[in-house]
């Protein structure tokens, strides 16, 4: 077990394991924290996760922790991995089971005040509307051919069946289609598995908020996103359902074989990975990509149910009930993406697993209308406390491969959760504070509450701090639906 | 050997199940019955419908791992809880099974797919303990 004496305190906000740690580490392992956060990531086995993905071939710089990390299974949650392209080796298990689980946010013009007689209707109507919960299917039905469609085209093949805007498109982590996307990489297990999710929710920490911006702490930058304090918003928190699940469960089996014959010695059988130049890797890269892609169209699928909904329950009675997409960004993802290694542009393969991209001002991936600011970071709090909007920085994309933080991360086992709180007693409590709550599980509701979470606001202070993204606002929820 | 087949296990953001078991035959059946009860509540629950399951595997951890996956995939697709597990023929490669189940959706959570993180069977008192880890 990794102990505080092996840590080195690099920064307030930064501490390292180095390389002399264990024999099999290839780069000393990061973690962005203060001594608070610090603490809680010694109560479970993240840094022991962190300390394993240092291990993993052609890594480069360091195994990267952000302050929401937490003891995941192979990888740890909160970690970046940056590996060598071609030469170093891609992992699924450090992309995770829910590939491209991600995040959402939707404006409006109007302030919240004006729609806050209406949000008990909204919430109920967004509730039937939009399938969720545990087994749920009621998405869009696909053919096998339409399948393909969207598992190479993502998001714009929502567009082109009328499920939103080409603005939207504009405003998602790679225009909601990832390159490199073959469906022919995609088994026909995970294909069958998602033939009728798209557009779900899912269950778990998934949801959707109707949420009010309370606080602005850049205006330049919020005025650029186009958010303002009183704003009403929409966030959604969704994956590749059943379909990601299948394409990593494949991969992380098929790949067994393959560290066998790259001759790649790992410490834990999750962590299994392949060459990214091999056919092995490949075909991992080209089915993640298609899940990748699978997800962006079921968040398209969502906005589109979620903007009906409001158009349906506010038509009439308020003066503007349309939502825009500010932006949608992917925190469980590997990405080939160019950084400044050793003096020279490289090209790397990022993991992300439970973290976002948080490219700074300039990137040519980033639209238009924010490429002098930076990239919308969105990162969702539990359902009692706030979101944050933040924006990337330069300083990321020299210190931690352009990522930043993904949410509170969890320090309560869902064991313990259920053990102290009570689903009813918490719903009790939230709509005490005036957060509605729409939940199919009361069990399901009480693993997600706040306190089995960490302070989301400690979290996004040491990512501002560290300079790995900057706040730009702040959302509180005022009504919350969980699958 | 403890009255229980499995117990759950503390684990920060997902699940994680130690199985008790006489035979590798009752790992395996004890196993796919703690994955169910963590997604629905099984009491009462008559089983209806049978499936056969028939798989290879190089190793048997591998092998656990491909059987609860298997199950995973059988329930999202059919819309079934499996409740009885008949363990045919076992070895270290192989597996021959018939389960019985319901139909019916999860109720309680969805499990994702069952990992190889931690994934441990090792002889113990009187037969088996395994160990899973699920991401939920």
């Amino acid at each position: 077990m990794v102990d505080k004496k092996d840590l080195k305190r690099i920064t307030d906000y930064l501490y390292e394991i180095p390389k002399e740690y264990r024999e099999d580490m290839r780069v000393p392992a990061r973690i962005y924290a203060d001594e608070r956060l610090l603490e809680a990531a010694f109560r479970d086995r993240s840094l022991e996760q962190l300390v394993n993905t240092a291990t993993l071939p052609g890594i480069v710089g360091y195994a990267l922790a952000m302050p929401d990390i937490h003891q995941g299974y192979g990888f740890t949650i909160g970690g970046v991995a940056a590996t060598r392209y071609p030469s170093g080796v891609i992992s699924p298990g450090g992309v995770g089971y829910d590939i491209n689980c991600g995040v959402r946010l939707l404006i409006s013009s109007m302030e919240a005040n004006e729609v806050k007689p209406h949000i008990g209707t909204l919430i109920g109507a967004l509730y039937r509307n939009v399938p969720s919960g545990v087994g749920q299917k009621g998405g869009i039905k696909l053919s096998p051919s339409q399948m393909d469609q969207v598992l190479e085209k993502g998001a714009s093949w929502a567009v082109k069946q009328g499920y939103g805007t080409r603005e939207d498109l504009e405003r998602i982590e790679e225009r909601g289609a990832m390159a490199g996307a073959e469906a022919r990489a995609v088994s026909s297990r995970a294909k069958e598995r998602g033939k009728n999710q798209l557009g779900t929710l899912g269950s778990g920490n998934h949801f959707l908020e109707i949420e009010e911006v309370v606080e602005v702490y850049e205006e330049e930058v919020a005025d650029a996103f186009g958010l303002f304090p009183g704003q009403l918003a929409v966030q959604i928190h969704s994956g590749s359902r059943g379909l990601g699940h299948q394409v990593c469960t494949d991969y992380v089996r098929s790949l067994q074989e393959a560290v066998k014959k790259y001759h790649i010695e790992l410490p834990d059988r999750e962590l299994v990975c392949a060459p990214l130049d091999s056919p092995e890797g490949r075909d991992y890269f080209a089915a993640m990509a298609g899940a990748a892609n699978y997800a962006w169209a079921n968040r398209q699928c969502l906005t589109h149910l979620t903007c009906h909904t409001f158009e349906e329950v506010l038509a009439g009675k308020v003066k503007s009930w349309e939502l825009t997409t500010i932006y949608d960004v992917a925190h469980n993802i590997a990405k080939i993406e160019e950084y400044e290694i050793d003096g020279q542009r490289t090209k790397l393969c990022v993991h992300r697993k439970g973290a976002t991209r948080a490219f700074g001002p300039g990137h040519p991936e980033l639209p238009e209308v924010y490429r002098a600011v930076g990239q919308p970071v969105l990162v969702p709090g539990d359902m009692g406390t706030a979101s944050y909007v933040l924006v990337g920085t330069q300083e990321a994309m020299e210190t931690s491969f352009g990522s930043t933080c993904h949410g509170a991360g969890r320090v309560l086992s869902r064991k313990a959760a259920k053990k102290q709180i009570r689903g009813d007693k918490l719903r009790a409590e939230l709509e005490a504070q005036g957060i509605q709550v729409r939940a199919g599980s009361m069990p399901g509701l009480a693993e997600e509450a706040p306190a089995a979470y960490k302070d989301i606001e400690r979290v996004v202070d040491v990512v501002h701090r560290a300079g790995l993204a900057r706040k730009v606002a702040k959302l509180r929820p005022l009504a919350v639906m969980k699958g | 050997m403890p009255s229980f087949r499995f117990e759950e296990v503390e684990h920060t953001a997902d699940l994680a199940l130690k199985v008790h078991g006489h035979s590798l035959e009752e790992i395996f059946a004890n196993a796919a019955c703690g994955l169910f009860s963590l997604m629905a509540d099984l009491e009462n629950l008559s089983p209806t419908v049978s499936r056969e399951v028939h798989l290879g595997a190089p190793d048997r951890e591998s092998l656990l791992v491909d059987w609860l996956n298997e199950l995973l995939y059988l329930h999202e697709v059919e819309e079934e809880i499996y409740t009885r597990f008949e363990i045919e023929t076992l070895s270290s490669t192989a597996l021959s099974a018939i389960v019985w189940g319901a139909k019916m959706k999860a109720s309680k959570l969805t499990v994702k797919a069952a990992t190889f993180h931690d994934l441990e069977i090792r002889e113990a008192k009187d037969g088996y303990l395994a160990t899973i880890v699920f991401d939920v």
